[in-house]
């Protein structure tokens, strides 16, 4: 298995250079992607009691039971509305 | 000294199993005591004895290969066999999941207003964080796949900086997620596109966590010189499972994040 490593010569060159130069910068084009998308946003859907959101068969095992486990008060309307709101 | 005529590992007696069994039963009875009588006593017994349970039974596996010698390379094989048959099992429990997601959004019903995503739903842009996220994991399979030939050359240094990089990736990728979990504009509780959205990615990044801890561990035996360049299968076995979650992760962001918006 010596000879594997010796066939195998240039292996970790190729995928190190794969890593730094197309892998990482990739990452680093979506990341300032991401960041220029986050510069606006903030408008949040208006309230409609829909039946088929927010449903509450039986309460949640945490908490007050009416949340969800991610529950975000700012966009997450809990089924009588946004918290924030009434 | 015994010897034995073969190159099979006849595996001494062990509490483990059994004692697996029983944090199977004290957690399943835990989730029951939780979700219906609002008392969470006996799934923290489950779970502390799962994770007592993993703890040793794997350190007993590392003792018995990489200090006692019982792995062969037909013990290897078994090894491998076995990696691949679960692989395959938790394809099949992903296909699940796909398939309910297909089953609800390629005919809406009128209750959700005969459209997908259901009337009322936002869903999130798959060109903002899910891309992120979609490179991060794709980055990762390139510097997990430098670490294994770091190793196959012996190059010890390079290996622990690849692994090392490609733990963090992972972990990037489950910060990143969690946050756009609590941002998400919907909930697990919004429709069928919640469930199956939050079911399906939920899942995953259980996945992704339960792979990044697989690679933390060979990150630390790789340190203490555990594998040699043509020995090494606990880190190809990891490798293979994190290949398997990106892509698991690929299929998600084309279906869900991208047709699925």
């Amino acid at each position: 298995h010596r000879a594997a490593a010796l066939r195998a010569g240039p292996g970790p060159r190729l995928w190190k250079t794969l890593s730094f130069v197309v892998a990482l910068p990739a990452v680093g084009v979506c990341m300032l992607n991401c960041y220029l998308k986050a510069q606006h946003k903030h408008e949040r859907p208006e309230f409609i009691r829909y039946a088929h959101l927010r449903i509450r068969t039986k309460p949640f095992p945490w908490g007050d039971g009416n949340k969800t486990l991610f529950h975000n008060p700012h966009t997450n309307a809990l089924p009588t509305g946004y918290e924030d709101e009434n | 000294m015994a010897h034995q005529a073969h190159s099979y590992h006849m595996v001494d007696p062990s509490p483990w199993p059994i004692f697996g069994a029983a944090a199977a039963l004290l957690t399943t009875s835990g989730l029951i005591m939780w979700f219906h009588y609002n008392t969470s006593t006996l799934l923290m017994a489950g779970l502390l004895s799962m994770l007592l349970v993993m703890l040793q039974w794997w350190r007993d596996v590392i003792r018995e290969s990489t200090f006692q010698g019982h792995h062969t390379p037909t013990v290897q094989k078994g090894l491998r066999y076995g990696m691949i048959l679960f692989i395959t099992s938790e394809v099949f429990f992903f296909l699940g999941f796909f398939w309910a997601f297909f089953h609800s959004s390629l005919a809406p019903t009128p209750e959700l207003g005969g459209q997908w995503p259901p009337t009322g739903i936002n869903p999130l842009n798959p060109l903002d964080v899910p891309l992120l996220n979609t490179a991060i994991l794709l980055a990762s399979g390139v510097t997990v796949t430098w670490a294994h030939h770091s190793i196959t050359e012996g190059n010890r240094k390079q290996a622990i900086h690849a692994l090392t990089l490609t733990i963090a990736l992972g972990l990037y990728f489950t910060a990143l997620q969690a946050m756009e979990y609590h941002e998400t504009s919907f909930s697990i509780a919004d429709s069928i596109y919640g469930s199956t959205f939050f079911v399906a990615t939920g899942f995953h990044g259980l996945h992704v966590i339960i792979g990044s801890s697989f690679l933390t561990v060979c990150l630390l035996r790789l340190i203490k010189f555990h594998f040699t360049s043509n020995h090494h299968f606990g880190f190809e076995a990891a490798a293979w499972y994190w290949h398997f979650v990106d892509i698991v992760w690929l299929f998600l962001y084309m279906s869900m994040y991208w047709w699925g918006s």
